[in-house]
């Protein structure tokens, strides 16, 4: 089997997509380029990633959810609760950052399980039992501090701005996990039940599919997820904030969509996803560069997450 | 092979299943037939694992069992090819077959190629050109449904259920589908096949078992029943006394509706119909032959890409579901609970739903009014219920139908579209629908009924257009209408 041929037909028949979204990588590229001579350079360039690696990681999780045919709203305030917890625990001493980042990897995981757990057994909607344990997430870290709280040991800012082979070492970082999730999608049969059960729910239960253990696995993940990506904004940020995350719920969900994932679920990967990670935040980058106000970042996102579901949504009745 | 003894089924306000006997051998054919609300999905299901008998017995190759999940009964050699089959849209054809048995390589992931390469072995088998890479949405029904069958083929299966295989494939891909299933039965495996088109069960089974409003009612040699046998115990009385008497014939009556070159993207293809007033017309054909989207098309649930519709001399290239009612059309969609009722209001709510106009005053609703209405309906239509305030969720199916006819009998004074109206009823309650249905044509109306039962379309239509994959392939006037017609405009080729 030709390799080069069957990715040619998955990337032309099954994923066209895709292809837009490089194009307009492409385009926005271009024009960058063309209005400011800064855009183009290799600074600016490594500051795009270095930027993007908490969206991606987050978005990363968010992917395998909206594939199952849910949604998590709650990954907003994981992420501020984890990054709040991890500086706060750890206040600057060496061996308690390596308890803090168990103690959030754990909670992260036990807060998608439980996601997973209401939705399956109080047969309650993700949207509403995410949105529900988003707030109680967001109240806990208000209780815990509501100011930016505790601080690193030193040189744990090299994982924000760090370089390995002259790349981020963030970006390099989610390059790995991304390649690995793929992967996971693509060869592990528990992969493909997660695009089964986001298919047809019902039809995945008839044959017998572990739907529980799907949801488990991929609210798991995202909530794991969300607080990979907090260890990464506290390097960046120095100290762990309340309110750090709050923007990530929207945010998560753009990349998702422009890059293919049908919010109904079934369809889409976590290569699209990345694409729609770089898209998005080449868009924040460029509209910097025209010194516009970053408040129009958000009417941009907004627009751009409406625009991708019509789009994909139309490419969905075609089939 | 199978033996279920004395099981029964209940669901909240219903019994699907009571005291229900089945025995399959190994190497037979076993016909399951029974009209709709027999209980013959219920059964299927329970011997698949899906739901769980309230009481007796499974025996399945010598062992009392109790499936406790649909994955435990597959474990042991159960395989359901389901009417609506269990296939995932947007993964490939390889990837269905092999769903939940995936074809394993390096490092124990799953191995792209052999699945690939297994898949085309499976349906090599079958005698089928299926591309393995293509995703399944984008197959024929047909295709789909052989893809199915090689899903049973991955497995060691030991008894084989098919819910209606024919429903959707018609020729050439019935006698493959035959072949196979005779195959598999020689190769000893037990199979029951459920159908309501009575000569393939002649033509395939070797035993038949019967069953009727969820009861068993025989087991029998097919070759000792003859159709008017097999139907008699299937209805229980005679077909003919179910249908009222057809319009006379010879009358011209008047065209309410005429569609003309009507087409609905990817589904209708410049269809022409005409509905006349007094009449009842069935559209016939197979599942998906887009019977139901040209009725959508002409209530204007589904956006026209051509053609036009003229309404009592008034010609609309665009319809819109509120402008069809205004001009006096109805439709009863195939879906009660989805698309039609609202299931946790009570009669008198969904009686008045379409013409909330007639029981308000400047703005505000007349309760006593909306009872009055309901309570005159309840009555003309014989609903059995407790009075207008009771809950439409515990009716039956029939009596459920009775309230949308009622309903929709308000506002549309030209033409009512009723879309598979005795789906899910039990047959004392479609001889009640049948005659209210020729009642409203009686009255002038123009009734258009969706029907994939064949005695239906011949015992009650006055007039039948036959659609196949879009396009209407004939129209059959009085006298005309026979099953043999009909089946050949459902599956014929298209010229062209």
């Amino acid at each position: 089997m030709t390799s080069v041929a069957s990715i040619f037909t998955f990337l032309t028949k099954r994923r066209g997509g895709l292809l837009t979204v490089i194009g307009l990588i492409f385009v926005l590229t271009l024009f960058g380029v063309i209005v400011s001579d800064k855009f183009g350079t290799y600074s600016n360039a490594v500051n795009i990633l270095e930027q993007s690696t908490p969206l991606a990681i987050v978005s990363l999780g968010q992917t395998l959810v909206i594939i199952t045919g849910g949604i998590d709203l709650s990954i907003g305030s994981m992420v501020s609760l984890a990054s709040v917890l991890l500086s706060g625990l750890t206040a600057g001493d060496p061996v308690m950052m390596y308890v803090a980042i168990v103690t959030i990897l754990v909670l992260g995981g036990l807060v998608g399980i439980i996601n997973a757990g209401a939705s399956i057994y109080l047969r309650v909607h993700p949207l509403i039992v995410t949105l529900g344990t988003g707030a109680i997430l967001q109240g806990i870290t208000l209780l815990y501090t509501q100011t930016p709280i505790g601080k690193m040991p030193k040189g744990f800012d090299e994982l924000a701005y760090g370089r390995v082979l002259g790349l981020p070492l963030g970006a390099v970082f989610t390059i790995v996990v991304f390649v690995v999730t793929a992967v996971f999608l693509r060869k592990v049969p528990l992969g493909r039940y997660i695009y089964a059960t986001g298919d047809d729910a019902v039809g995945a239960q008839l044959m017998g599919l572990p739907r529980r253990k799907v949801l488990f696995v991929a609210y798991g993940f995202c909530g794991m997820m969300a607080a990979v990506a907090s260890i990464f904004l506290v390097a960046r940020l120095g100290a762990g904030q309340p309110y750090t995350g709050q923007n990530f719920t929207l945010t998560s969900i753009t990349p998702v969509v422009v890059g293919g994932t049908l919010l109904s679920g079934g369809r889409g990967g976590v290569i699209g996803t990345l694409m729609g990670v770089y898209l998005v935040s080449l868009l924040n980058n460029l509209l910097n560069f025209l010194s516009l106000s970053t408040h129009y970042q958000l009417i941009v996102q907004g627009l751009i997450v409406i625009i991708a579901v019509s789009v994909y949504v139309e490419n969905k009745r075609k089939v | 092979m199978l033996t279920i003894s004395k099981v029964s089924k209940s669901f909240p306000g219903v019994k699907a299943l009571s005291d229900v006997h089945l025995e399959v051998k190994a190497g037979e054919i076993h016909a399951l037939v029974g009209e709709n609300g027999a209980g013959k999905s219920t059964l299927t299901r329970i011997i698949a694992g899906v739901h769980q008998p309230d009481e007796g017995t499974i025996e399945f190759d010598g062992e009392i069992v109790h499936w406790a999940s649909p994955a435990a009964a597959k474990a042991a050699g159960i395989h359901v090819i389901y009417q609506e089959f269990v296939l995932f849209p947007n993964l490939t054809v390889a990837e269905n077959i092999f769903l939940g048995h995936e074809r394993r390589g390096f490092m124990n992931g799953i191995d792209h190629s052999r699945t690939r390469q297994d898949a085309a072995d499976l349906l090599g088998r079958l005698g089928v050109k299926i591309d393995p890479d293509a995703l399944v949405a984008e197959l024929s029904v047909a295709d789909q449904q052989m893809v199915e069958i090689a899903k049973a083929l991955v497995h060691k299966v030991k008894l084989l259920i098919l819910d209606e295989p024919t429903a959707v494939i018609a020729g050439h891909e019935v006698e493959l589908l035959f072949g196979r299933l005779r195959a598999l039965r020689d190769d000893g495996v037990a199979i029951i096949y459920i159908s309501h088109r009575l000569e393939e069960i002649f033509e395939l089974c070797d035993r038949v078992t019967v069953l009727k409003d969820g009861q068993f009612v025989a087991t029998e040699q097919v070759e000792a029943m003859t159709n008017d046998s097999l139907v008699s115990l299937m209805v229980g009385r005679d077909m003919s006394e179910l249908f009222p008497p057809k319009a006379p014939v010879g009358q011209t009556r008047p065209v309410v509706l005429s569609a003309t070159d009507v087409s609905v993207k990817g589904r209708v293809h410049n269809a022409n119909i005409e509905l006349r007033a007094g009449e009842i017309t069935a559209l016939s054909g197979m599942v998906g032959a887009g019977r139901t989207e040209l009725a959508m098309a002409l209530f204007g649930g589904l956006p026209m890409s051509s053609g036009q519709i003229a309404i009592g001399g008034e010609t609309f290239r665009k319809m819109t579901p509120s402008l069809a009612i205004e001009k006096g059309i109805g439709l009863l969609t195939e879906d009660r609970k989805g698309q039609g009722l609202a299931m946790l209001m009570d009669v008198a709510t969904n009686i008045s739903a379409s013409d909330l106009n007639s029981v308000s005053k400047s703005g505000w609703l007349n309760h006593s009014a909306e009872q009055d209405i309901a309570k005159s309906e309840i009555e003309n239509y014989r609903i059995a219920c407790r009075g207008p305030q009771g809950a439409v969720l515990t009716m039956s199916g029939g009596n459920q139908q009775k309230v949308l006819v009622a309903r929709w009998a308000r506002t549309s004074k030209k033409v009512i579209i009723m879309d598979e109206p005795t789906r899910g009823v039990d047959v004392g309650a479609k001889a009640e629908i049948y005659r209210i249905m020729r009642e409203l044509a009686a009255k002038g109306l123009a009734v258009l009924m969706i029907s994939s039962e064949m005695p239906e379309v011949i015992g009650l239509a006055d007039r039948v257009f036959v659609m196949r994959e879009g396009v209407i392939t004939g129209e059959l006037g009085a006298g005309q209408i026979d099953e043999q017609r009909i089946i050949q405009l459902a599956t014929q080729k298209r010229a062209s």
